[in-house]
Formats: C-alpha cells, sequence, structure tokens
C-alpha cells in the first residue's frame, strides 16, 4: 500500500490530538489522557502479545510498578531530595518496568501457550497480595499520594499540562514500539510466534530472546503506569488487580491485536465508553461484556482489522457502494441496541434494593418504575411491548442489511481490484526496469 | 560471510590428518525413552566434505539419532563430537552456532513470515543481529545483500514476497533446507528431503541439494533409495538402533547383512 497516505492519516491525528484540548471541558480533557495512557497499555501489552505471542495475563504487575516507581520518585522530589523535572518521571516508570519484566519475563518466558499465561497471572497476583501489607513500598491499603511539582517553568497544576505530557510520552512510546517491529529483534518476535523452535535450530537462543521483548513490552507498560500516576497523583495496591490485567486483554482484543494501531484503538474507545456508561447505568460492564463477545463472534480481528480489511482491500471509488449498506446496519444496529438496553434497564431497575421497598411500601404491588425520566408499568404488557418491538423490528431487518452489505462489497471490492491490479503492474515493471 | 572465513581459519589451523578429516563423529551413542533403547551404541564417523546418507527401515531409529545430534534430546551416554569438539547435551542453539544445521522431516518454516523474511531471519543471526534492538533490519546491508544471494540460489526469486505458509508444499521445503543452510554450517544435516514429492520434484530437489552443499557437509537421511545412490558417497545402515553397515554405496549395498536387515530384492 501506499505510504503517503497514511502519513498524512498520521499527522491529522496528532494534529488533531495537539488541537483537541482547546475545544474540550476540563472532564473531557482528563478523558482524553486516560484514552491515551490506556491506549499505550493496550500497545505495550500487544507487543508481547501480538508480535511474539505471548499472551500475558498479568501485565497490570509492570503498569502498577511503573505508577508506583513515578510515585516514589514524584515524592522524593516533593520532600526536596532532590530534584527530578516532572516531565521526565516515566523513565522511571520505564526502568522498573524493565527491571521487573526481565525477572518476571525470566521466569515466565521458560513457558509457552497457556503455561506462559498462568505463571504471568500468578506473579501479578503475588504482587497483588503482597502490596497492601507491605506499607513502606506500596503504602498499605490506601496506597501512596504526591503532588506533581513544577518544573520547565511549568505547574504542572493544570490537566492541560498533563494532557500534552501524557501526549508527549504517548507519541514517543508509540513510535519507539512501532521502530521496534522494524529491528532484528523485533523481526524475531514475529518468528518466534510463528514457530520457536525453529528459531531454536536458527541459532537463537529462544528464552533469552523472549525475555527480553517481554521486558521491553514491560518498559512501555511501566511508561504508562507511570504516566496514570502523574496524572492522578495517588495509586494503591488495586492497580495490580487481575481486573486490570483482564482489562488490557478484553481492549486488546477488542481492538484487533493483528495490526499494530488496533489496541490503542480498542483501549481509548473502551476507556471512553466506560467512562460515560459508567456514569449512566451500573450495568455497564455488562455492555462491555457483550461488546467483548459480539466482537469476538463476529469480527474476530477487531475495530483495527476492520479498518484495515477496508483500506487494504477497497478505494475510495468502491467505498459509495458501502454508504447505503452501512447506513442500514446502523439502523439495525441502533434497533438491536435500544431494545437490549431498554430490557437490561428495566429488569435492573425492579431488581433493586430502592424498587423493592417501593413495593413492600405499596404492600406488594408493582408500582411503575422510573427509566429515562419517564414512568413504566411493570406489569403491563405494552411495557414489554417496546424492547420486543425494537428487537424484533431490529432481527428481521438484520438479514437483509447482511445481504445488502455482503453483495456492496463484491462490487466494491470488484470496482477496487482492476484498479489495484494495474497499480501492482506498474510497480512490477519499475522494479524490472530499475 | 564473516563465520564462513572463521571456520576455514579454524580448519586450516587444526592438522592435516585423520582426526581432523572427521567432521562429526557418533562414539557408543545411546538414547533411552524410559525403559526403551531406541539408539543402542552408535558409531559414526562423517568426513569433511562428505555426502553420508543414513538409511534404514522404519522405527529404526534415524530420526531420533537427527534429535540427538541436533540438540533435541539429550544423550543417555555416548559422545557427539563436532569438528573434535563435544556437543552432546548442548542447546539446539549453540550447536547452530558451532556450525551444525538441521532440516527437519515436516515443513518447519515462519508460515506468516514472507519467503524473504524466512531468510532473513535465518542469515542475520550470523551477522550479529540476535537481539538488535537500536536498528531497522532494512538498514542492515551485508544481510538483506546474502538474502538476495540465497533467493537466487534456491530459486525462489517470484516467491520473494509470498507468505511461506501460502508455498506449495516442494516450495516449502526447499525454503526450509534454505533456512537451514542460511544459517552457514559446516555440516548441514537433511531428514527426508524429498518425502511427499513427486518424481519430478524429488529430480530437482536433489539437483539443489549437491549444487548448494558444495564444500559442505552433508549427513542426509533418505527413504528413497535412488536418490541416496546417486547424491551419497558413502551411506550408513541403521537398524533398530545401531549401524549394521557403512561404507561406499556399492559396498554397502553388496552387504549381506543389510540385505537381510532391510533392503529387499525388489530394491536392488
Amino acid at each position: 500500500m501506499n505510504k503517503a497516505p497514511k502519513i498524512v492519516l498520521l499527522l491529522v491525528g496528532l494534529a488533531i490530538l495537539t488541537t483537541l484540548p482547546i475545544f474540550l471541558s476540563p472532564n473531557l480533557v482528563n478523558a482524553v489522557i486516560k484514552m491515551m495512557i490506556a491506549a499505550l497499555f493496550a500497545l505495550a501489552f500487544t507487543l508481547a502479545m501480538g508480535q511474539a505471542g505471548m499472551l500475558s495475563f498479568g501485565h497490570a504487575a509492570y503498569y502498577g510498578v511503573g505508577a508506583f516507581a513515578a510515585l516514589h520518585l514524584m515524592r522524593a522530589v516533593e520532600m526536596k531530595l532532590f530534584f527530578f523535572p516532572t516531565p521526565l518521571i516515566p523513565l522511571a516508570g520505564a526502568a522498573i518496568g524493565f527491571l521487573v519484566g526481565i525477572v518476571f519475563g525470566w521466569l515466565a518466558t521458560q513457558r509457552i501457550g497457556v503455561y506462559f499465561a498462568m505463571v504471568t497471572l500468578a506473579l501479578a497476583e503475588l504482587l497483588f497480595t503482597l502490596a497492601p501489607t507491605w506499607n513502606s513500598v506500596f503504602g498499605g491499603e490506601s496506597g501512596i499520594s504526591t503532588m506533581r511539582a513544577p518544573s520547565w517553568g511549568l505547574s504542572f497544576g493544570h490537566d492541560i499540562h498533563v494532557y500534552y505530557l501524557t501526549l508527549a510520552w504517548f507519541v514517543i512510546s508509540a513510535w519507539c514500539m512501532w521502530a521496534f517491529t522494524k529491528t532484528p529483534l523485533g523481526r524475531l518476535a514475529l518468528a518466534l510466534r510463528d514457530n520457536e523452535h525453529r528459531a531454536r535450530f536458527l541459532g537463537f537462543n529462544t528464552h533469552v530472546a523472549r525475555t527480553l521483548i517481554f521486558a521491553i513490552s514491560c518498559l512501555f507498560t511501566g511508561v504508562a503506569g507511570a504516566l496514570l500516576a502523574i496524572a492522578n497523583e495517588a495509586t494503591n495496591y488495586t492497580i495490580f488487580s487481575a481486573q486490570a490485567s483482564a482489562n488490557v486483554v478484553l481492549q486488546t482484543f477488542i481492538g484487533g491485536a493483528g495490526t499494530f494501531f488496533g489496541p490503542a484503538l480498542g483501549a481509548a474507545t473502551m476507556t471512553f465508553f466506560a467512562r460515560v456508561t459508567s456514569d449512566l447505568t451500573r450495568s455497564w460492564l455488562l455492555y462491555q461484556g457483550l461488546i467483548f463477545v459480539l466482537v469476538m463472534l463476529f469480527a474476530p480481528e477487531g475495530l483495527g482489522g476492520i479498518v484495515s480489511l477496508h483500506a487494504r482491500k477497497l478505494r475510495a471509488a468502491g467505498l459509495r457502494h458501502l454508504v447505503l449498506p452501512y447506513l442500514l446496519c446502523f439502523v439495525v444496529a441502533l434497533l438491536l441496541i435500544a431494545g437490549v438496553v431498554f430490557a437490561v434497564e428495566s429488569i435492573h431497575v425492579v431488581m433493586t434494593d430502592a424498587y423493592f421497598a417501593k413495593r413492600i411500601a405499596a404492600k406488594g404491588a408493582w408500582v411503575p418504575y422510573q427509566l429515562f425520566g419517564r414512568s413504566f408499568e411493570p406489569l403491563w404488557p405494552g411495557t414489554w411491548a417496546i424492547p420486543i418491538a425494537l428487537l424484533s423490528t431490529g432481527a428481521l431487518l438484520l438479514p437483509m442489511a447482511r445481504r445488502l452489505t455482503a453483495s456492496a462489497w463484491l462490487v466494491a471490492i470488484q470496482e477496487s481490484l482492476p484498479v489495484a491490479g494495474a497499480a501492482a503492474e506498474a510497480t512490477t515493471r519499475q522494479e524490472a526496469t530499475a | 560471510m564473516s563465520s564462513r572465513a572463521k571456520s576455514t581459519a579454524a580448519l586450516s589451523s587444526t592438522p592435516r590428518g585423520a582426526p581432523s578429516d572427521s567432521v562429526l563423529e557418533l562414539r557408543g551413542l545411546t538414547k533411552s525413552f524410559g525403559e526403551t533403547q531406541i539408539i543402542r551404541g552408535v558409531d559414526l564417523t562423517v568426513k569433511r566434505y562428505q555426502r553420508h546418507g543414513l538409511i534404514g527401515p522404519n522405527g529404526a531409529g534415524k530420526s531420533t539419532l537427527f534429535n540427538l545430534i541436533s540438540g533435541q534430546y539429550v544423550p543417555t551416554s555416548g559422545e557427539i563430537r563436532l569438528n573434535g569438539e563435544p556437543i552432546a547435551g548442548l542447546s539446539p542453539h549453540v550447536i547452530n552456532r558451532r556450525g551444525l544445521s538441521r532440516s527437519f522431516q515436516i515443513t518447519n518454516v515462519f508460515p506468516r513470515m514472507s519467503v524473504a523474511e524466512n531468510l532473513r531471519t535465518s542469515i542475520m543471526g550470523r551477522h550479529g543481529h540476535r537481539l538488535t534492538v537500536f536498528r531497522p533490519v532494512r538498514s542492515l546491508k551485508s544481510v538483506n545483500d546474502e538474502v538476495d544471494e540465497f533467493i537466487e540460489k534456491l530459486r525462489l526469486g517470484r516467491r520473494r514476497n509470498d507468505l511461506a505458509g501460502d508455498l506449495a508444499y516442494s516450495e516449502q521445503r526447499i525454503l526450509e533446507m534454505g533456512m537451514s543452510l542460511a544459517t552457514d554450517p559446516a555440516v548441514l544435516i537433511l531428514d527426508e528431503p524429498t518425502a511427499g514429492m513427486s518424481r519430478e520434484e524429488a529430480r530437482y530437489i536433489v539437483e539443489l541439494i549437491r549444487q548448494v552443499t558444495e564444500e559442505r557437509t552433508l549427513l542426509v537421511v533418505e527413504h528413497d533409495m535412488s536418490v541416496v545412490f546417486t547424491l551419497c558417497d558413502q551411506v550408513s545402515v541403521l537398524v533398530y538402533g545401531v549401524i549394521i553397515a557403512s561404507g561406499e554405496p556399492a559396498t554397502v549395498r553388496a552387504d549381506k547383512k543389510v540385505q537381510e536387515a532391510y533392503l529387499g530384492e525388489e530394491v536392488l
């Protein structure tokens, strides 16, 4: 594929990220900071997972030590033990992440596949149980907190300063990780994912190589953890939880580990999703789980896979055939989502203690419940007709949407093919003459 | 090719004579899996630049012997010497760096990497780029030049950018052998290089093996007798974990024990 559009796309993305805080409320600036940190974490995780095939279930360990290392350094600066510029604090996360990654990685990479995953999980759990009892390092159950020190003429008292600090580290780290995939060790990572056994017979000490690749992944994970510590100015032992480790796995798979930027996309999207929905409903984890299941079932390549499929197979001219079918798919999706959300939220409200208390007050009667600012009768069939109507309309339209999309794809690909073929021919001819 | 130069230098520093002439030597080698002894005292000498064929009926222990030599298994007892140095029980990657490379009976490539990348991975280690992280592969000129050289030598030019997993079976076998060769070994050991191929393909790959193993020592396990007798200048016969005969093809062919144990009239 041509390189120029990719670079343009990257520059546009960078320009958007640079100017974004001007238009956003402080709350949203903070949300984007968290999205960038999650994206960086997912990219670092994918370095081990997608590149070298090492599925780690304990990456929160390196995220956590990065955060604690940053906080301890910030505390030392705060206590005036020595000066260290705030923008360089993530270096502490990187160093500790790498060191812990070497030690834990050396142990975990003795094994591959499921056994590797189990060892990483166990090592992270070790930290999770150790941290609340080890007061001097992890601050016990309450954790440790500190303040960002002003440096380089910036106060770091505003989210905007933290935003640009995070953005800079995100861009530098992402570039480093992308460049890593082009180095001999980065290429070896792919070889190890494909066939570790063969690599050993080509003279590679695969254990050393896997440890190093794992530790590099942990290095950038440590940077992400440090950025989180800088943004929050505090952390505690829950950062090591299995939930945190699982989160990055889910986000990476939703984003698609097969592409470089897919995991970042997935992590940013899901972080934003969590932030928005967790304020609105207590069922947000259920919705997150549903999204994961749906992506795994119908688009196992993830969001990144979908994007790259369109970029690889289609040219701009082909895309216009897809506008209408995709619009229909969008409507179908909206209907289904609305149906599911209505049902889930209704059930959720009726199951709450608050509603139960109302029923007791009304002597066991099914009193109306409040949802979306309206009142609904739980026993009136009309109430349940709403989700049923939404879901069945969606389900009825679904086969049509799929058929239309499939046929539109055929047309779109056909329209893209001859041109692409000609372009390939042109390059071969160019090569032949050169 | 720096290591090639190195191995030639090492070669000339050892005095010419009987011991330096044997590149690979097995002495009293045994391997047991639990109660079962698969290799029961193998003595074998492979001389420099020999093309040595190893034949034997199914279950004779040929693949086990290869796995012992290449470091996949640790011998129960006995000695393996490569250029006079003991290598028994060393890790596969150490043995490879000492100058012995193997191919596999099953196709064993990196299926989701291109042909060029498969070869580059095999080549870059020798140039000191096993764990390099501060340079892109694109800038490693000597490595990339050698990749081109190998692709030409293996006649895989048209397939250069195709994924190895998408190649035809015989092409995958050629690539696999090419990868073993790309580590520039003094001794190359091939496990049934023509297995599963048509006559035509087999003839092609045998010719290729002959070309690419000039000035190298070759040990090859092969089922196809015509391949063994046209390619090899020395043949050893392994039956139930022991070598029952070793010598020039004509001598081995005439050996009574060999005829009884393995070859049978219709083959000869």
